[in-house]
């Protein structure tokens, strides 16, 4: 589905991404798991095309990802970014509606049902300023608003950040349905406890580079990852 | 009374073109934060460019046409090449380029036409209508009906079409914009296009009443401004109902104290007002959550 290869990619002249491999196969979860400026987020932002890429290349369903960033939705890969980023002026209901902004208007309704019966609070609330939203509410609205795209594959940054436990927890239970619906997702996470139990496959990134990858599940019970990330 | 309700036609009318260009500004508000002061230029053009086909033989509405056509054009351009570029500098840099722009198109019209003072007839005849004692011209209709359409279409535009929410999902938040498919040079280039046309459409309705000249734009973007501030920024109801009150209070202060404290009495009433107010009469208050 997702094939990066040798990706690099610099802010100013310093380059932060030193070659990048990573794959990502049809209706897995894959993370990406690290610490604060590994470079995750600039990995996912280079492939959502909002930071550019000075070296390697990207292959999203067979083909070379060359498009602009605000043509990549309309080909399958949308991203949730980090931080929400939510329309705060609009309505719950507008942030849903320019989820499907690249795609045909037919099926909309439905899909915001679907949303709404994924998260009850957003239809509670979808005529209010998404602003208003606790920070939990803002997160499913981001993710909701990413799959109203139907997307083929889904880029998910720091869904849980900032988040209490308990709402992590429901966070990622929604991610397990996802998957099991069939989605392919690449999550980034800081959280590795948490991304880990729910991937299938995980890199772990240090300053720019993938230095371990794998199972996740191995990674889970894997010495070097333990002592570094689980901190058990 | 008789007095009083002319003093009304006349405020309404002139209201009507701070509303226009009001309008203007909250479209390119709307989209990137930016105030564009050469808003007051393009109603100059509607009006030089209109005059000037119609001295040349074209027929008015032939002229008003092109007018317009080509301030949208300016307005696209003044985007492409000053604004573009400039993309990510802060929104005060972004500002003092209009302001410059405004400079530049200013003195681009003083050579390329003149620096007379000019006119062209009326759309409908030049005899006032009576209306219970009062007069109204029937350009002044035309002013008042065009601000009228222009902000009902805006505001279906901004409420009921995906357009319009791509262009205010821009503003508030560019980055997720992009993310969700929105082509946001696009979106800034459609809003410029359209306060330019809009402009330049208040300047083609206005000429007839108060005759155009190549320096008129600033003290018009200034009104429009006041105007847009008074109803809240951002706006179309606001930036109607501001202009139309800023006209109202002008043509009362000269009617009743005297033309020369227009100016000053309609400045303190706006100043009152966002003194108790400071988001204007129709302005949100942020509701953002950190």
């Amino acid at each position: 589905m997702l094939t990066v290869e040798g990706l690099k990619s610099c802010y100013g002249r310093i380059e932060v991404l030193h070659g990048v491999d990573l794959e990502v196969a049809e209706g897995e979860i894959v993370t990406v798991v690290g610490a604060n400026g590994a470079g995750k987020t600039t990995l996912l932002r280079c492939l959502s095309g909002i930071q550019p890429v000075s070296g390697g290349r990207v292959i999203f369903r067979g083909a070379p990802l060359t498009a602009a960033a605000h043509g990549r939705a309309a080909l399958g890969l949308t991203q949730s970014p980090e931080g929400r980023q939510i329309f705060t002026n609009l309505s719950v209901e507008e942030n849903l509606r320019l989820g499907a902004y690249s795609r045909s208007s037919r099926g909309v309704r439905s899909d915001m049902a679907e949303s709404y019966a994924m998260f009850p609070i957003l239809e509670e609330k979808r005529h209010l300023p998404a602003g208003g939203l606790s920070g939990g509410q803002q997160q499913m609205l981001a993710i909701a608003r990413a799959l109203m795209a139907r997307p083929s594959c889904l880029l998910l940054d720091e869904p849980s950040m900032g988040l209490a436990p308990l709402l992590t927890k429901q966070i990622f239970d929604t991610l397990k349905t996802l998957r099991d619906r069939g989605m392919t997702i690449l999550l980034v996470e800081q959280n590795a406890r948490a991304a880990l139990g729910l991937a299938d496959r995980a890199y772990v990134m240090e300053t720019g580079q993938v230095i371990i990858s794998g199972m996740a599940r191995n990674l889970l019970t894997d010495p070097r990852i333990r002592d570094a990330y689980l901190g058990t | 009374m008789d007095a009083l309700l002319q003093f009304v036609f006349s405020g309404l009318t002139v209201g009507a073109v701070y509303a226009l260009v009001a309008l203007g500004f909250t479209i390119i508000y709307n989209a990137s934060d930016v105030v564009n002061f050469a808003q007051g230029e393009f109603v100059m053009l509607g009006g030089m460019i209109t005059w000037f086909g119609h001295d040349a033989g074209l027929p008015l509405m032939l002229a008003a046409a092109l007018a317009i056509a080509v301030t949208t054009a300016v307005g696209v351009a003044l985007n492409k090449f000053a604004i573009e570029p400039a993309r990510g500098a802060p929104v005060v840099s972004l500002i003092i380029i209009t302001i410059g722009a405004s400079i530049l198109i200013r003195g681009a019209t003083q050579l390329i036409f003149d620096k007379q003072i000019h006119r062209y007839p009326a759309f409908t005849g030049e005899n006032p209508i009576e209306v219970m004692g009062a007069t109204i011209l029937p350009q002044s209709l035309w002013v008042i009906g065009g601000a009228v359409a222009v902000f009902v279409a805006l505001w279906l535009f901004f409420s009921r079409t995906l357009m319009g929410k791509a262009v205010l999902a821009t503003a508030n938040n560019r980055l997720a914009a992009q993310l969700v498919g929105i082509n946001t040079n696009w979106v800034m280039t459609l809003s410029f296009g359209l306060s330019a046309a809009i402009g330049a459409l208040a300047g083609v309705l206005v000429t007839p009443i108060t005759l155009i000249s190549y320096d008129v734009g600033v003290a018009l973007a200034l009104k429009g401004f006041a105007g847009a501030m008074l109803g809240g920024m951002g706006n179309p109801k606001g930036a109607l109902v501001g202009g139309l009150a800023l006209g109202l209070l002008e043509a009362l202060t000269a009617g009743y104290l005297s033309s020369q404290y227009k100016d000053a009495v309609a400045f303190i009433v706006i100043l009152a007002v966002l003194f108790v107010m400071p988001q204007g009469l129709f302005g949100k208050t942020s509701a953002d959550r950190v």
